[in-house]
């Protein structure tokens, strides 16, 4: 049994990832120019002796950072005592933190331990990692975080039993397959983007070297024909990124969840679990474009209050059901989502676009004659775009505030209207001389807005809101 | 022995209105207050002018774009004398609201529920005319109730702080760590007042 009364330190190895943090705070690419000084100047002792002291500095600080931090849950608080020269000790009400995450990266994984993040709410002071801890301790923190908090279990429970925990669904390799490849590549170059951070110290100098061995190269020369093979291999090139992304990063995707907390883990060289309580839910958002729904797959996004959002890809249809189900929400399916907004909003785009392409055609036809015209072309798309998303948008008020719409992709959101915090109704001046406005719903982790609808509904829709929250006696987060 | 539950229906139309009719304007020295703002940074960009003419010599440009922050600075004090015509609140049993805007009208309202904190601040100008901003913070978007006098600032502040269950003397010393009771519950009922109001859903558990 750990008992997380008594003070807490975290494991030995921890020193090397306070070492290794210390290391990451120079930066990367000043970290990649100091190995290739000690690289290219390793023969001068002098070089020796200077790393010996900064490897010596770097241990024995993280030494002393190590033996100086401690964590314990005392009388529902999380107390952390941390600092060599200033000693902090901060105390976080176990009811304030947001979510509590359970991470592990490679060298987490070589050494069994695992990494600790804490969110709590308002102050991003207040946020800590605790680097290396053995899973149980882990766990049990997360736990007793989780359930103790006197806002899901009542402030009676001072020793909670730990509920059976259930899998509401977890990936397979095929299905996170699919939702990589039915979702924009684009997100794979972050992959790279540590290659864009050496851009200075690693890729100059190699283009420079190119040049130097072919100066006369010109690309238009090789002809125009291998512009769509170019873009082929891009495509091909940046899907694979994206999927090699999605395998790092979403690894045996999981959500679980017990009476009060949700959970979601993944991750192939590093696993993330996140936790965070099912009360702190705000606002669920769903979004599929047209390949995912041929594949019947959506992307859902549980807004909660601090950091701790939990994103979920490549969900079903009953996926998505049973995650809005645990959150209190109603199957998007399901809801009436009865109400539709004014066409107003078409005019308003287009004549908005008008002015602008028009001013712009009028400035470039000096220099480019007829040519200009091109710049009304893109009128007729928002025209479109604008007409499709005013006949497809959805929305609808009861125990929740839900809209929908359906452009290209297709979205939902949708929020428990207790979970407001501000209800707002505004009007421009369009909106004003055609009698219309706009209903904006505030929680804690985002806003739901619906435009171009009548102001006596729209100060219905805040009247109704406004009941709904000040009569429901519920804890709302 | 409990009270039966009841989930009778309620019509839309019997709902509390929020009439705009009812909206309390906010102290007409509020205005003053933006034009000494605004008349300070006017004094200011003519001083810059000035000296750009008496050391370079030049009058075109200075003047120009004199001309254009002058123009601005008109614009914007004639914004804020429509602004303080509109600026209003609202107080009723369970929430408080503020009406703003000129270009886009605005009404925005915080259930007393949903407040964190609540604090009335001071600026040098708003100290000089004897006025004060109730500024109410919830775990959302936070709301301020600039141009009241300070007795009423004071007033509702207590108020707000009241229904909402937050500690006022701990916001003074303490601003950033008061919140409303614990987070995500609602105000503890006070003797002699209909809080929290009878239920009209099901009772606390459910998520």
């Amino acid at each position: 049994m750990i008992d997380l009364a008594q003070p807490q330190r975290q494991s030995p190895l921890a020193i090397v990832f306070l070492g290794l943090r210390a290391l990451r705070s120079l930066g990367v690419v000043q970290l990649a120019v100091l190995a290739l000084f000690l690289v290219r100047g390793a023969a001068d002792g002098r070089l020796v002796v200077i790393g010996v002291v900064v490897v010596g500095l770097f241990t024995a600080t993280s030494v002393l950072s190590w033996w100086r931090y401690t964590f314990q849950l005392v009388d529902g608080e999380l107390v952390v005592t941390r600092g060599v020269l200033r000693v902090d000790r901060l105390t976080v009400s176990v009811g304030r933190i947001q979510s509590i995450a359970i991470e592990q990266e490679l060298l987490h994984r070589m050494t069994g331990l695992v990494k600790v993040v804490v969110d709590t709410a308002g102050s991003s002071q207040a946020e800590f990692t605790i680097d290396a801890v053995a899973r149980p301790v882990a766990d049990e923190l997360q736990h007793q975080i989780t359930v103790r908090s006197p806002i899901t279990s009542g402030a009676a429970s001072a020793e909670p039993e730990r509920p059976a925990e259930r899998v509401v669904f977890q990936h397979t390799p095929g299905r996170l397959a699919i939702a990589a490849l039915t979702t924009s590549p684009w997100a794979g170059l972050a992959l790279l983007a540590p290659l864009f951070a050496l851009d200075e110290v690693l890729i100059e100098p190699i283009t420079d070297e190119l040049s130097a061995v072919a100066p006369d190269a010109d690309v238009g020369s090789l002809g125009w024909w291998l512009v769509p093979i170019v873009a082929v291999a891009v495509a091909v090139f940046v899907s694979l990124l994206n999927l090699g992304r999605v395998f790092l990063a979403d690894w045996q995707l999981a959500l679980r969840t017990d009476s009060t907390t949700l959970r979601r883990t993944s991750g192939l060289l590093s696993r993330t679990s996140t936790a965070s309580s099912i009360a702190r839910v705000q606002v669920m958002s769903s979004r599929r474009n047209p390949l995912q729904r041929r594949a019947g797959l959506h992307d859902l996004h549980l807004s909660n209050a601090g950091q701790g959002d939990i994103r979920l890809i490549g969900c079903r249809d009953d996926e998505f059901a049973d995650t809005a189900a645990i959150a209190g929400l109603t199957a998007v399916g399901d809801l009436p989502l009865d109400r539709r907004v004014q066409p107003a909003e078409i005019w308003l785009r287009v004549r908005n676009t008008f002015v602008v392409a028009a001013t712009a055609a009028a400035g470039a036809s000096f220099v480019v004659g007829w040519w200009a015209l091109l710049a009304l072309v893109p009128i007729p798309a928002v025209w479109w775009l604008t007409w499709r998303h005013v006949r497809t948008h959805r929305w609808s008020v009861g125990a929740e505030f839900a809209t929908s719409s359906r452009v290209v992709a297709s979205s939902t959101q949708q929020a428990l209207i207790r979970k407001t915090n501000v209800v707002r109704v505004t009007q421009s001046i369009f909106e004003r001389r055609r009698g219309l406005a706009q209903v904006e719903v505030a929680t804690a982790a985002g806003t739901i807005t619906v435009g171009m609808i009548p102001i006596e509904e729209a100060d219905a829709v805040r009247d109704v809101i406004l009941h709904g929250v000040e009569t429901d006696r519920r804890a709302w987060m | 022995m409990s009270e039966a539950f009841t989930n009778e229906p309620i019509a839309v139309d019997d709902l509390p209105r929020l009439r705009n009719d009812s909206f309390v304007s906010v102290d007409p020295r509020y205005v003053w207050g933006q034009l000494a703002g605004l008349t300070v940074t006017a004094v200011a960009v003519v001083a810059i002018a000035g000296a750009v003419v008496w050391v370079s010599g030049a009058v075109l440009w200075p003047t120009v774009v004199g001309g254009v922050v002058a123009g601005a600075l008109v614009a914007l004090a004639t914004g804020s004398m429509l602004e303080a015509r509109r600026l209003a609140y609202q107080l009723r049993e369970y929430d408080l609201s503020l009406r703003s805007g000129v270009v886009r009208h605005r009404v925005e309202t915080i259930p007393f529920s949903r407040i964190q904190h609540v604090s009335v601040g001071r600026g040098l100008v708003e100290r000089s005319l004897g006025l004060a901003t109730l500024e109410v913070s919830s775990a959302g978007p936070d709301i301020a109730v600039p141009g009241l006098s300070v007795a009423d600032a004071e007033r509702i502040k207590q108020v707000v702080a009241e229904r909402a269950g937050v500690d006022d003397e701990a916001i003074d010393s303490e601003r950033d760590e008061v919140t409303a009771g614990r987070l995500g519950e609602t105000p503890p009922s006070t003797p002699g007042q209909h809080w929290p109001p009878p239920p009209a859903s099901p009772p606390p558990g459910s998520p």
